[in-house]
């Protein structure tokens, strides 16, 4: 059983989390049939907003990653104003350029210290393990040690936040705004001409994917004690992609299971480590190729809850035919 | 719709309460085995490099250095050593958790590495807070070993090595004016940029312009032109080797004839090949001089050629030296599985002769260290007298 | 200084014209941004690399040496990556993510066989240096600015004379409409990738030997330059991608001159968001295609 509590293990679980959270975000945006690229920019946004935060101003970790958040959505508009009223091309360019510019900011910054990054941020578990001293389980409990019980309390904190994240997926696509993205990832020009505001939705769901991928960024940033440029890559903007396009990009349960699958596979496969950008790359092209949708999409939700709630008749009829997307 | 809500709930409440039985159910949560012992009593290290990806040139020549130094260990009896090696692929994540594996479920007794500062920001405190040793033979940004008292590194911060280059250049060419360039987007080159911003300013020198470029950038056309045209006396530049050589070329093919100074990231082999008969009169200032006048700097060239079959760099020659500190330590300590009685062995480590030298760590885990100063004369690095 | 950087611009422009001629072709004819593109550039330099260091052959034969590769890899990525989208009903984002997966796939797959070491081209094709008047030019250069610039010509009057040029022109138009005037869309379709793929591994080669450095990552900055001129010069638009290109290297060197060299990278992008809040369809785009809607 203390296998399972190992750290090592603990750590990654932490990193699934996050993940989820990323992949989610990707996912909001792309319920329009919008590509955003830059998550991992807006993730930057967030890391440092809340870093700076946290490590200069001294803001409780609560307010910071919120305001996080909000300042990745500020900067979202810089992109996501011009661009909704495009194509979806455009958007995927602008919004890859625009990870590469924020990237270079991030760089020549004095304030983010640019390519020695932001260290000693304070982590997460080591402000919960301060608080459970206060209250006087400094030496662990159940056998657990007090770093553990921290991590474990972090994963219970951050499983929460993504169950928030699904739960409010879920109910904001059986809503009108939920039918509204549905009918602009279907097709655009027919949902425009029906009187659908697609770009103001279009820009909501920008908005959106950046506000979670910003808090995301602010987690993480409190995991790992330190951020800097390099952790905020094209390379990592792929992989966040990757979650979505893998798990499933319909429905929100796909990110989960991509984020899950993709961040215990390196450490499974850690003997094939040089080779997993192949693999990825592979997987991408194969996926397209053979399951666009993904891994789960709404046929598979329909099957799997059929069976678990018995009920043949089950599937929802109200939901409108959808293309298999990418 | 209802039965949709009601179904999450359900599934979201199951799965907290599995997970909180699970906790408490727990049992103890001590280490299984011994940490750092394996059959035969040899040491385990863990070591985490840059192995795959762009920038894995640095960890392989820290892999090569630290395996000849292994097996030359062990081939001598006293200590035995075993090194694991994890790929960081110098991604901070990939770092923490090969630093966690090595930790947690290999129990090692101390881990070299990482290789990037950033990668040591974060992979260090969670080695510190576990009570692990844990060396870096190339993190040389400010403040890594206040991390935590497990913290050390025998990578020559470039605080003790540039300002002797400095002021040596300064006298050497009688300086006024330079033009500085540094790659900003790497945390070892944006270091030795501080470095030599201070230096330069110590030295009462004029800065005519700063420019910056990043790692893996070819062009640097625009840069030295306008360089060129505010005549300065030197260029000082922080670089790794493969843009510093690419930098090398394109100023002496545009005509530029002034010194160059260069950073640590100079000292390599690799500078001479890829830059050729650009690279002739570039000052280096260095704790490793591979044609000193040493039998354990000979031998190790000569074994490090013969077994790699190329001439070892500043990268190979500091984990060398830090395989070698390890071992000294682990004797000395006298156990090959308390991690704290080797914590506080490596501490005390004074008067080692390596081959980057004399070494000592400081009262901050810092290495104490000589430096010289180098100059590419005929192809070679000799001392610049 | 000023005419000298304006010369390093050009030059440097001339390369990402090259790159972006591949994005612009493959995008008229297929309506899909090839994110592979850069990487196909990449392996173009090393194939070229490779000829001549091992088999010691002249550089106009590893530029040829490298297009046929590039061209091979193109048809490669149509048949494998390409074409089985096109049977089925995928988004139109299904392409961008599969090209997106290919071009990491040869990015590993070069560090993995060519090592992450810069290497670079002998000493024979650099170092000549011409001086005219305080400007001084050097072989490479030359070479290179007569290169590109002939390719791009070529290109332009193929395009336009060539029954070839002319059905890929029409098939990037409308094709269905190709296709019922009996022009064989799929082999257009084919050849517009070999010959894009071609042109990105020619460029690859002449960038190698420019700045004397080959190593596995340079298709990724060099393929954001691309797309940026794509934008720049307005999907689809041969003639934009050739003039945004100068333009963006220009644009990249006089910040560098007269700003500051730490920008240059964001200057690419920048410029691009800059220009979708104006003119999205690019400098020489027409208001009626891609840009609005």
């Amino acid at each position: 059983m203390e296998d399972l509590l190992n750290p090592y293990y603990l750590q990654i679980v932490m990193f699934m989390m996050i993940n989820a959270m990323l992949g989610i975000s990707i996912y909001l945006t792309l319920s329009t049939g919008q590509l955003s690229l830059g998550n991992a920019g807006f993730m930057s946004v967030g890391a440092y907003t809340s870093a700076l935060l946290t490590l200069k101003v001294g803001l409780p970790l609560v307010l910071a990653i919120p305001v996080g958040g909000i300042a990745a959505c500020l900067i979202a508009a810089v992109i996501g104003i011009p661009t909704t009223r495009l194509q979806g091309i455009y958007l995927a360019i602008a919004t890859l350029g625009f990870g590469e510019v924020v990237r270079v900011i991030i760089l020549n910054m004095k304030i983010t210290n640019g390519a020695l990054g932001l260290s000693g941020i304070p982590s997460l578990s080591t402000l919960i393990g301060n608080r459970l001293s206060a209250m006087g389980l400094g030496q662990g409990a159940m056998g657990l040690t007090l770093q553990q019980i921290s991590n474990i309390t972090v994963i219970i904190l951050l499983a929460c936040i993504v169950v928030f994240l699904v739960f409010f997926s879920l109910r904001l696509r059986s809503s009108r705004i939920g039918r509204a993205f549905a009918a602009i990832k279907a097709d655009e020009h027919a949902a425009e001409v029906s009187g659908v505001n697609t770009v103001y939705y279009k820009l909501m769901a920008f908005f959106l994917g950046a506000f979670v991928a910003g808090i995301a960024g602010g987690l993480a940033a409190h995991l790992t004690f330190y951020i800097g440029p390099k952790d905020f890559s094209y390379h990592r903007a792929v992989e966040i992609l990757l979650f979505a396009v893998f798990g499933g990009s319909n429905v929100v349960w796909g990110p989960l299971l991509g984020s899950v699958i993709l961040t215990s596979l390196p450490e499974i496969l850690r003997s094939v480590a040089e080779y997993r950008e192949m693999i990825y790359g592979a997987i991408l092209v194969i996926m397209m190729i053979f399951r666009p949708q993904g891994l789960i999409s709404e046929d598979t939700i329909r099957f799997w809850r059929s069976k678990l709630t018995g009920s043949s008749a089950q599937a929802e009829k109200s939901e409108p035919a959808r293309r298999p997307a990418g | 719709m209802i039965k949709m809500k009601n179904a999450i709930r359900k599934w979201t409440v199951t799965t907290l309460a599995i997970m909180f039985t699970v906790a408490v159910a727990g049992c103890g949560g001590s280490q299984s085995a011994a940490p750092g012992n394996s059959a035969g009593g040899a040491a385990k290290i863990g070591v985490v490099s840059f192995l795959s990806g762009g920038g894995a040139a640095y960890g392989e020549a820290i892999r090569q250095g630290l395996e000849l130094a292994r097996d030359e260990i062990n081939a001598k009896g006293k200590t035995k050593l075993e090194l694991i090696f994890e790929d960081s692929k110098g991604e901070k994540n990939e770092a923490i958790n090969a630093t966690n594996k090595l930790i947690h479920k290999d129990n090692v007794l101390a881990i070299i590495g990482p290789t990037l500062s950033g990668e040591m920001f974060a992979a260090g405190p969670i080695a510190s807070q576990a009570g692990v040793s844990i060396m870096g033979t190339s993190t040389t940004a400010e403040g890594i070993t206040d991390i935590g008292d497990y913290v050390f590194r025998n990578s020559l911060p470039e605080s003790l090595a540039l300002p002797n280059v400095v002021k040596k250049a300064k006298d050497k060419f009688s300086l006024k004016k330079v033009a500085v360039m540094y790659s900003n987007n790497n945390d070892f080159t944006v270091s030795g940029f501080k470095t030599f911003e201070q230096a330069i300013k110590d030295n009462g020198l004029e800065t005519v312009t700063v420019e910056t470029f990043a790692d893996k950038d070819t062009d640097f056309s625009a840069q030295l032109t306008k360089i060129a045209a505010l005549k300065p006396d030197a260029i000082i530049i922080s670089a790794l080797y493969q843009e510093a050589a690419l930098i090398l070329k394109k100023a002496r093919e545009i005509g530029i004839t002034i010194p160059i100074i260069g950073n640590n990231g100079f000292n390599s082999p690799q500078l001479i090949k890829l830059a050729g008969s650009a690279s002739e009169g570039a000052v280096v200032a260095s704790p490793w001089f591979p044609g000193k006048d040493d039998a354990k700097v000979k031998n190790f060239v000569a074994a490090f050629k013969a077994k790699y079959n190329k001439e070892p760099d500043q990268f190979s020659a500091q984990a060398y030296d830090a395989m070698y500190i390890m071992a000294d330590a682990i004797e000395k300590a006298g156990t090959t599985t308390d991690r704290k009685k080797l914590r506080d062995s490596l501490a005390t480590v004074k008067d080692f002769q390596g081959v980057t030298g004399k070494f000592a760590f400081d009262a901050k885990r810092n290495p104490a260290m000589d430096v010289t100063i180098l100059v590419v004369k005929d192809g070679k690095f000799t001392e610049l007298k | 200084m000023f005419l000298q950087q304006v010369v390093n611009g050009l030059t440097l422009g001339s390369t990402y014209a090259v790159i972006a001629l591949g994005y612009t072709l493959i995008f008229g004819v297929l309506n899909i941004v090839n994110m592979a593109h850069g990487e196909i550039f990449m392996i173009g330099a090393f194939v070229g690399l490779m000829l001549v260091t091992k088999f010691n052959v002249s550089i106009f034969v590893a530029l040829a040496g490298a297009m046929v590769v590039g061209a091979a890899l193109g048809y490669l990525l149509e048949r494998v990556a390409l074409r089985p989208l096109r049977r089925r009903e995928v988004s139109h984002l299904a392409p961008l993510i599969s090209t997106i997966g290919v071009s990491i796939f040869l990015e590993s797959l070069a560090l993995k066989i060519f090592g992450p070491q810069a290497q670079s081209f002998p000493p024979l094709y650099s170092g000549q240096l011409f001086e005219i008047g305080t400007l001084k030019i050097s072989l490479i250069q030359i070479i290179i600015l007569a290169i590109s610039f002939g390719l791009m010509l070529a290109l332009r009057f193929w395009l336009d004379k060539t029954k070839l040029g002319k059905s890929i022109r029409a098939t990037a138009e409308n094709i269905e409409t190709a296709g019922l005037l009996g022009i064989d869309t799929r082999k257009v379709i084919v050849l517009t990738v070999m010959l894009a793929s071609g042109l990105g591994a020619v460029a690859g080669v002449l960038v190698g030997l420019a700045f004397n450095a080959v190593e596995p990552t340079m298709g990724i900055s060099m393929g954001f330059k691309g797309l940026a001129v794509l934008i720049l010069g307005g999907l689809g638009n041969v003639t934009g991608a050739m003039i945004g290109g100068l333009i963006l290297g220009i644009a990249e060197v006089f910040s560098v001159a007269y700003g500051s060299s730490s920008y240059r990278e964001a200057v690419a992008f920048g410029l691009i968001i800059f220009l979708l809040f104006l003119r999205p369809q690019g400098l020489f785009g027409s208001q009626t295609s891609q840009g609005g809607r």
